[in-house]
């Protein structure tokens, strides 16, 4: 690996990051969207949330894990409960991390 | 010191001051690195095997901040040491930020834009998913949306610089349960996300389609059109 080569990925990852990271919001923001395209956005951060965690406690590995031995699914269990009645998000995960850790040694 | 650069936002659902907002932020942004310092860190392990310097790797991250990215755009590297292809593989993986970022801009309006674009900066999947969810209870606001990132933004870059640093003396750091954090996050995440049927139905439509998806292609694709699916048959179908 040449410097040439590590820093001109790190330059050229940097400015391809920001641009598709900031130009929406940007541009966007200064914009009145009609409501139909609103209402498309509002149901982005639900779907993207409810895809994301599908598919990292079923498929944790990029596969399926048989149901019974699967820790990720059984640990999602108290982290919902947890949030849903403290509204405490740091709490919430680290209870989902010590029952991970439990559920992990217990299903094998 | 950030909270002394700009002039006050006072919607009065947030907080009442900068630093309490900014401090709230910072709360917020905890769970987040906790899940990045190792991931980082592993950044850091593979990025010095293949041949990057300690400056190299973090100010990849530094300046990156892009988990997946970052892997591929290195291994894409190693493998072609061709830079345009390493970058086109990156960015493709990266396209997902246009969605997030177009989600984001309904709610930075109230935003200076020297705000929106440190946000910006500091969009991953993560940093998204909380502030959506914070903004939803309306007490979101630009100097909170910033904590998030600053918090989120050292957590990745301290994992790489010790990965780094460190080598592969650190072997595998899931074993210390931190695999869970995101999945963790995300869970909570989307608990704060279901208010009512419509959410919980384009919930369970994403959900669906991820895994129908995941089994075909790689990566965040699942997720961006699983997502693009469900928004767009909810927002079709009439209340």
């Amino acid at each position: 690996m040449t410097p040439a080569l590590a820093w001109g990925l790190v330059a050229g990852m940097a400015i391809t990051n920001i641009v598709v990271r900031g130009a929406p919001m940007l541009v966007m923001s200064r914009l009145r969207l009609p409501s139909v395209v609103e209402r498309w956005l509002g149901y982005i951060p639900v779907s993207v949330m409810a895809a994301i965690v599908a598919v990292q406690v079923l498929r944790p590995d990029g596969r399926y894990l048989p149901l019974a031995h699967n820790p990720y699914l059984f640990a999602t269990l108290p982290t919902a409960v947890v949030y849903r009645y403290t509204r405490s998000f740091l709490g919430a995960v680290l209870v989902g991390i010590a029952s991970f850790v439990v559920l992990r040694y217990l299903l094998g | 010191m950030l909270a002394r650069m700009s002039k006050p936002l006072s919607p009065e659902s947030v907080p009442p001051t900068r630093s309490a907002r900014f401090v709230r932020g910072v709360r917020l942004g905890l769970p987040i690195l906790l899940g990045y310092v190792p991931v980082g860190a592993a950044f850091g392990v593979a990025a010095t095997a293949a041949g990057f310097t300690v400056a190299q790797a973090t100010s990849c991250s530094a300046l990156v901040l892009a988990g997946a990215g970052q892997f591929i755009g290195l291994a894409a590297l190693q493998s072609s040491a061709n830079l345009t292809a390493a970058l086109v593989a990156t960015g493709v993986v990266n396209l997902r930020y246009l969605l997030f970022s177009a989600t984001m801009s309904p709610r930075t309006r109230e935003t200076p834009r020297w705000q929106q674009l440190l946000i910006a900066f500091t969009l991953t999947d993560e940093t998204f998913a909380v502030n959506i969810d914070d903004s939803l209870e309306g007490r979101a606001d630009g100097w909170s949306m910033l904590a998030v990132g600053a918090v989120s933004w050292l957590g990745w870059t301290l994992g790489t610089l010790a990965g780094a640093l460190a080598g592969s003396a650190i072997g595998d750091p899931a074993r210390w349960g931190v695999g869970f954090a995101m999945p963790a996050m995300f869970t909570a995440l989307l608990v704060g996300q279901v208010t009512g049927a419509r959410t919980l139905v384009a919930a369970v439509l994403a959900a669906a389609f991820a895994l129908v998806l995941a089994a075909a292609l790689p990566g965040q694709w699942p997720v961006v059109l699983a997502a693009v699916v469900a928004a767009s048959v909810m927002t079709a179908v009439p209340r």
